[in-house]
């Protein structure tokens, strides 16, 4: 991470909370059961989705944030999209943002497909001029020469996924969020994609990626955190919050950690080299072990092990 | 630094061109007539009361006063009503994208504008046929369009926002329309209303709008202090929409 870097997000205390009551059925309640209303207001419904949050992303920086379903991961997102404003807290940003949060959100199946492009464009707040220049390139990558003009109804779903993350990625945001929407369309055009974002850092752009694909977390990430039940336990290096994600499943989920242990018994059988290395780490300490076989079993090639702290 | 979410204003004003075409452009699509459709509702309902309560009832009303009370109506009943929905329709967006949220009721409207404006030669052909020659007092029109103009956007920024809160608001709006059609001087005269409820087109700023419109076309008679009252009153319930959907913009993406 280049820490001399400008800081271009600053997130500081935010929290986000819901009311589990929708407001129109509030008001029902209270004209049809005003007892059951009065009782209602007395206990606690409120949903702490994001609570007390801060950190700061410098520039160029790729910044993940992981975590089990439902622990505020995409709350947080929307809150650092601007989508939806924090009840405590703020947010606040320098440099063009753009999102991929959903793709295509906003396209419109009766028309054609230049005709969404440009719309999404000035949704994103581009101009009509700039959308028209960067148009071809679009196009292009999306791999829709001969159907741009059609109405985006004859499309197919990839092909929707395709314009909508060549629309965003040609935004030239200085910062990008990105969503779980890398797991959407073909392998070929999701190297494609990532292929796409690493040449966006490269270029020197900050990006903000929300994710359950671990292991591009760890190919990207220069720094990774990990939320929990809407709290940001963790910020780090991407294999230590990763790791660390895994054995929290791991400890609330027993299938999970069947599986992590299959896969390190296969490593073990297959791989005289991992088993030689966790012979040796077992004598060292068996947590250490643990750790080190459960990286083995993503995939991981550390062959250096660090020496366990405790 | 700054908070998420501004733009320019090119790029505002051009989303809403191209909200506002869309619009139009997907209303009409596949359809052979096309715009002409707009004007069937106050063309129909023209006619058939010029036959009932001009003929049938004697009261003497012509299908020209009906029509260019008709045609305004339609305009201010059709914007409301397509804005009503506009966000909870579009909520998807709302969620996932950052923009100025207003041009949605916005685009809508200025649709329905356009589609009014593009109606008016017919109404004027109408009328000039039935022998309402244009005078200098059509020079005023644009006064009372602005105003109409003006009261179409407050009202919709207004109901467009609670109804993410409190979807009743549309069924709301719908009786309140069709109360409002009877309670503006639309198939009778203004000065007809006995003296103890002229108070009721006292409130009603849509009232002398509607008288304005048909002083104007028919009469050539300029409107007077009551359009004032309106134009005070259009510019509350444009502050008041304004400023409703300001406080509650912020939770559109939570609320829906």
């Amino acid at each position: 991470m280049p820490s001399e870097a400008p800081v271009v997000m600053s997130v500081r205390g935010v929290s986000k909370r819901f009311h589990m009551v929708v407001p129109g059925q509030e008001i029902k309640t209270t004209l049809l059961h005003p007892l059951r209303a009065w009782r209602a207001s007395h206990r606690n419904r409120d949903l702490w989705a994001v609570r007390d949050v801060s950190f700061e992303v410098v520039k160029g920086e790729f910044f993940s944030i992981i975590g089990a379903n439902g622990s505020g991961k995409s709350s947080l997102l929307r809150l650092l999209a601007g989508l939806s404003k924090p009840t405590n807290g703020s947010v606040e940003t320098t440099g063009r943002l753009s999102t991929l949060l959903e793709l295509g959100s906003g396209f419109h199946p009766q028309v054609s497909g230049r005709e969404n492009a440009i719309l999404n464009g000035l949704l994103i707040g581009m101009t009509r001029a700039e959308m028209e220049a960067l148009l071809p390139s679009i196009v292009e990558f999306a791999g829709l020469q001969e159907f741009i003009d059609q109405p985006m109804r004859t499309y197919s779903s990839g092909m929707y996924v395709r314009l909508g993350f060549a629309i965003a990625a040609f935004m030239e945001p200085e910062i990008l969020l990105v969503d779980e929407v890398l797991a959407v369309g073909d392998a070929r055009f999701q190297e494609k994609c990532y292929d796409h974002i690493a040449t966006l850092q490269r270029k020197g752009v900050t990006i903000i990626m929300v994710s359950h694909d671990l292991s591009a977390v760890e190919r990207f990430s220069d720094r990774a955190a990990l939320m929990e039940r809407g709290r940001m336990v963790l910020i780090g290096k991407p294999q230590q919050v990763v790791t660390r994600h895994i054995e929290r499943l791991a400890e609330t989920s027993p299938e999970i950690r069947r599986a992590l242990e299959d896969g390190i018994e296969e490593l073990i059988a297959t791989s005289p080299e991992a088993k030689e290395r966790f012979d040796e780490a077992l004598k060292v300490n068996p947590e250490f072990l643990r750790m080190q076989a459960e990286k083995q079993a993503r995939g991981q090639d550390d062959a250096t092990p660090e020496p366990p702290s405790g | 630094m700054r908070t998420p979410g501004e733009r320019s204003l090119r790029s505002s004003f051009e989303l809403v061109a191209a909200l506002t075409s869309r619009d139009l452009q997907l209303r009409y699509q596949g359809s052979v007539f096309g715009w002409a459709w707009s004007m069937a509702r106050p063309l129909a309902l023209g006619i058939i009361l010029s036959f009932a309560l001009g003929k049938v009832l004697g009261t003497g009303i012509t299908a020209e006063f009906l029509l260019a009370g008709l045609f305004p109506w339609f305009w201010f009943q059709g914007s409301i009503q397509a804005a009503t929905s506009t966000f909870v329709s579009n909520g998807g967006l709302l969620k996932k994208v950052r923009f100025p949220r207003a041009v949605l009721p916005v685009s809508v409207v200025l649709g329905n504008t356009m589609q009014f404006v593009l109606s008016l030669p017919v109404l004027a052909g109408f009328l000039i046929f039935s022998g309402h020659e244009p005078n200098l007092a059509w020079l005023a029109l644009p006064v009372v369009f602005a105003l109409q103009l003006a009261l179409i956007m407050g009202a919709a920024l207004f109901v467009a926002s609670v109804t993410v809160f409190f979807r009743d608001v549309e069924h709301i709006t719908e009786v309140v329309m069709s109360l409002l059609f009877y309670a503006t001087p639309i198939i009778y005269a203004g000065d007809r209303v006995p003296d103890s409820y002229q108070w009721v087109t006292r409130v009603n700023p849509l009232a002398p709008l509607a008288e304005g419109w048909r002083g104007i076309l028919l009469d050539g008679e300029l409107p007077g202090a009551d359009l004032a009252i309106s134009a005070g009153l259009t510019v509350v319930l444009l502050v008041a929409g304004w400023f409703t959907f300001r406080k509650l913009e912020d939770s559109f993406a939570d609320a829906i």
